[in-house]
């Protein structure tokens, strides 16, 4: 009897050394970050945009996060990112789900105004290959040779990226398919790894869970703006049912910043600061977070469409001659002015194509919304972020206390053991 | 008191209890090793000293130059110092890895200069270039020759940085997608087809073989019938005709990619997209507009690192069957300025003639100076990728690092230190050199076994070892105590034995 009792306690206390053991981590904000900040461009450097759409579950009362990823890979592939360039991930398949009354579509909204589904679609991975691994190996790019170029973000140091999540999440992880779950480390190792081998120019991150910005809340890579739906220890609520579905159709987060999007086109000069002004806790039920201090550029010159749409930037070449004929009788006329200057060339003498470079670079000055951002100097910054020490998770401390708990334990299981010999040897 | 006078059963003999508890501790201390290694991450010491080594290591390519100044009246041995004076005064040949030796005797594979009187600009032929001095400017003569030392062997310093933006990164293979778009093959406007072969093989395979050192291209063309643009363009009047504009804003928005399918997906090579953008009846003829609104000559465009359109308007309405001869030739030579601006090929300057014809529109100094800067570029890019490997691997603590991962960073180094010795005899091995470590270097980087273990907090870990191991091992222990304990009280009782029989006979008395 008195062991049980003893062993109780043992426990009891083990488990509250354990509980007290978990405060959180300090915070791991890289020096690195204040160095970007100094390059306080305005425009975006990149050329190419792309997207990462997931969506982590499964089963058709989470119909409502197959919609919100639905939702925005209209949007992204509306304002101008290819379907090369979209990585859409649904853990489930709300479409073609025995119990959806409109098969094959998806809507976001009770009326059912808009098919989100439609007939041209990519879904990338879906069903039981939305995966964490699946996930993380699509960002850091370690994929087996025979993965498809379709399920492959093959981004460089010139790319914008959106990071759009969305599913059951908590404090600081969000759950895959009921039965795993990424933790904000994962995320923000996977883009630590994505900034050190120079996978992307700047990434915007969303995530639309509970606590979701606890979920950003670890990131130490620069040039990342992120954003999430609720605060810790906060929920992110459903918008609203369609009674024919008989499901929540669209997250309120979500609801919103597609309604924002809606009156976004692809030469919308419309900022981010803009999107984050729209945020409106009383409609939400939630404090949608943003976080911007990794990211260098002031948010009211980043437009959303350097991570919604496709890149804008152009370079017009000066006129081709009209035809071949044309271009062998101008290289003629050069070579009676010059000393056996003879250009026959088989094909179109390129010398006569170029009226000048510098002269076509006075257009694309113009034409190319041209961006400040690009006089940063990339080596100058990846060597800045080699120099210093990016901060190591405070491990030893929680090693420490980990060690100083088991010890504990040991110190009660010998209490425990030794007084009932004692007892004992007294009857 | 009942327990001690009750006879010991067979199986309550302390040696077969302690035996059983023994046999417990056996098991456990014979499933540690499975245990260690089922929860341990292989982790193979990547070789980080001799990768931060190359930190700062520079690829110098050492450059010889022959002053040839024929029977002339310039002072040969004065000109050559003062060219060499010149160029050293000069930092940036030194910042961008050129070590230049100016010299009177010409040997194969140098750069030669010939200096003359006269009043041409300067020719280009092979690796020689021609250069003529006003009589007087004879004086400069040294500062001219280094000039266009600079102009030539480094194109690439003086780019704006919109030029170095469209350049796309290095890839040991492309895939060129060729693409004659008809906006609406109903319309009168359209072309059936294309005689793609040929205009190929007489404007493009010239430039794809002279850059096949560099590079290995995989052409794939197709036509489409319909390829409606995402927006309206803008309707002007020009000379009492309708024309149709796209402004910059158009321009950027042009490529409707939900809609157009422009290449295939079969491999993981980079696509470079060319595009012959014939508009329908309706929006014929499309010019591009200036910001000012008002149309300019030219019909082609760059998207940066994606690849290049040419908007073609036919000269007479009417489909086409097929599109060939003279305006399909204008279109490819188009698009041959494209793909060699996209892949970084430097411009000449304006006022240099190229003399010889066989070279594909890109000269030895040309192609030398695009060499150079894809062999720095990859030297440099296999250095950061091994740096980035060696310092995440440190920093995350669960990333696996097997064997195939410490062999490829090996052999990434041995290729980066080949690249360097050979840095001095060829510059096209020097490039093979260097894009072979990059891509070891990248294969090492994105090895599919690096992938870290998903992260546990040591809270976790603690969390799932405690309740599973805290209720095994407290009965252990605590049996162990108590044997001990027992055994001690056994061996006492013994050494008293004899003493407290005594003891008791006596209290009896």
């Amino acid at each position: 009897m008195k062991r049980t009792s003893a062993f109780r306690l043992a426990i009891a206390f083990s488990v509250l050394c354990l509980t007290a053991c978990t405060s959180t981590h300090s915070s791991q904000d890289a020096p690195v970050q204040q160095f970007f900040e100094r390059h306080g461009g305005s425009g975006s450097a990149h050329t190419n945009n792309w997207a990462v759409l997931v969506c982590s579950s499964r089963y058709w009362f989470n119909y409502r996060h197959m919609a919100n990823a639905l939702g925005m890979y209209r949007t992204v592939k509306r304002l101008g990112i290819p379907d090369s360039n979209i990585i859409l991930m649904l853990a489930d398949d709300a479409a073609c789900n025995p119990r959806n009354k409109f098969p094959g579509c998806v809507y976001a909204n009770p009326g059912r105004h808009l098919d989100l589904y439609g007939d041209n679609i990519e879904v990338d991975y879906r069903g039981y290959e939305v995966t964490v691994e699946n996930f993380l190996r699509v960002l850091t790019g370690r994929m087996d040779n025979s993965v498809p170029r379709s399920k492959r973000l093959l981004t460089d140091d010139r790319s914008n990226i959106f990071v759009y999540m969305t599913g059951h999440g908590g404090n600081e992880f969000l759950k895959f398919q009921d039965n795993e779950e990424i933790s904000a480390f994962d995320i923000a190792d996977a883009f630590e790894q994505m900034w050190q081998k120079k996978r992307y120019n700047e990434i915007f991150f969303m995530i639309d869970t509970c606590q979701a910005n606890t979920m950003f809340s670890k990131f130490y890579s620069p040039n990342i703006l992120a954003t999430g739906s609720s605060e810790i220890h906060e929920n992110s609520y459903s918008h609203e049912n369609d009674h024919d579905i008989g499901v929540a159709v669209i997250d309120k987060f979500t609801h919103y910043v597609l309604q924002f999007m809606e009156g976004i086109n692809k030469t919308s000069q419309a900022s981010m600061q803009d999107l984050f002004n729209t945020f409106d806790p009383a409609k939400l039920d939630s404090h949608p977070g943003v976080r911007s201090d990794l990211f260098h550029r002031p948010l009211d010159k980043t437009l959303v469409t350097d991570f919604f749409g496709g890149v804008a930037q152009v370079e017009i070449i000066p006129p081709a001659p009209q035809d071949a004929a044309a271009g062998t009788e101008a290289s003629e006329s050069q070579s009676q002015t010059s000393l056996a200057r003879e250009i026959l060339d088989t094909f179109i003498d390129p010398s006569t194509l170029t009226l000048s470079w510098e002269q076509l670079n006075a257009s694309s000055a113009t034409v190319s919304r041209h961006h400040g951002g690009a006089d940063v100097d990339y080596t100058k910054l990846i060597a800045a972020a080699t120099e210093s020490q990016v901060t190591p998770k405070t491990s030893f401390t929680s090693t420490l206390r980990a060690w100083v708990s088991s010890l504990l334990i040991l110190v009660l299981i010998s209490w425990a053991a030794v007084p009932r010999d004692r007892s004992s040897s007294k009857h | 008191m009942d327990a001690i006078s009750k006879p010991a059963l067979a199986f309550e003999s302390p040696l077969t209890r302690r035996s059983i508890i023994a046999a417990y501790f056996l098991v456990i201390f014979l499933a540690l090793p499975l245990w260690w290694k089922t929860t341990s991450i292989e982790r193979q010491g990547l070789p980080a000293s001799r990768v931060s080594a190359q930190i700062g290591r520079d690829l110098v390519f050492p450059v010889r130059i022959a002053l040839n100044t024929g029977p002339h009246e310039l002072g040969m041995d004065r000109i050559v110092l003062d060219v060499q004076r010149q160029i050293e005064k000069n930092g940036d040949f030194e910042q961008n890895g050129l070590q230049l030796h100016v010299s009177n005797a010409a040997t194969a594979n140098d750069y030669q200069v010939t200096l003359r009187l006269g009043t041409w600009d300067p020719v280009i032929k092979g690796r020689e270039v021609v250069l003529e001095i006003l009589p007087e400017h004879v004086g400069i003569a040294a500062m001219q020759v280094a000039d266009i030392l600079v102009t030539l062997l480094m194109p690439y310093t003086s780019l704006w940085s919109s030029q170095a933006e469209r350049i796309v990164s290095y890839s040991p293979r492309y895939r060129l997608a060729f693409t004659l778009l008809n906006e609406d093959a109903t319309g009168d406007n359209a072309a059936l087809s294309w005689d793609v072969r040929g205009a190929l093989s007489a404007q493009l395979s010239p430039l794809l073989a002279r850059l096949s050192v560099l590079h290995n291209f995989t052409i794939e063309s197709q036509v489409q019938y319909h390829g409606p643009l995402a927006f309206e363009p803008h309707a002007l009047q020009v000379a009492e005709k309708t024309e149709y504009g796209l402004t910059p804003e158009d321009l950027t928005v042009f490529v409707n990619s939900a809609q157009w399918t422009l290449s295939s997906s079969v491999s993981n090579d980079p696509v470079l997209h060319f595009i012959a953008f014939i508009p329908s009846s309706r929006h014929s003829p499309l010019r591009i507009l200036d910001s000012d609104g008002s149309p300019t000559p030219s019909s082609a465009f760059i998207l940066p690192q994606w690849g290049g359109i040419v908007i073609y308007n036919p000269e007479s309405t009417g489909v086409a069957h097929t599109l060939a001869g003279r305006p399909l030739d204008a279109i490819f030579a188009t698009f041959r300025q494209q793909l060699s601006a996209l892949l970084g090929v430097p411009e000449l300057p304006p006022h240099v003639q190229v003399r010889s014809n066989e070279l594909a529109g890109v000269t030895d100094w040309q192609l030398d100076a695009l060499v150079r800067r894809r062999a720095a570029e990859n030297t440099a890019s296999a250095q950061e990728t091994l740096q980035s490997i060696v310092r995440l691997v440190a920093q995350i603590e669960d990333m696996p690092v097997g064997e195939d991962v410490k062999g490829d960073v090996e052999n990434a180094l041995a290729a980066l230190d080949q690249t360097y010795s050979t840095a001095s005899s060829s510059q096209f091995q020097v490039l093979a050199f260097a894009s072979k470590a990059q891509s070891i270097a990248s294969r090492a980087f994105f090895n599919p076994g690096m992938l870290a273990l998903l992260y546990f907090p040591a809270e976790h870990k603690w969390a799932v070892y405690a309740p599973l191991f805290a209720s095994v091992a407290a009965p252990l222990l605590a049996s162990v105590i108590r044997e001990a304990i027992v055994w001690r009280r056994e061996k006492k009782a013994k050494a008293a034995v004899a003493p407290a029989a005594d003891d008791r006979g006596h209290k009896a008395g």
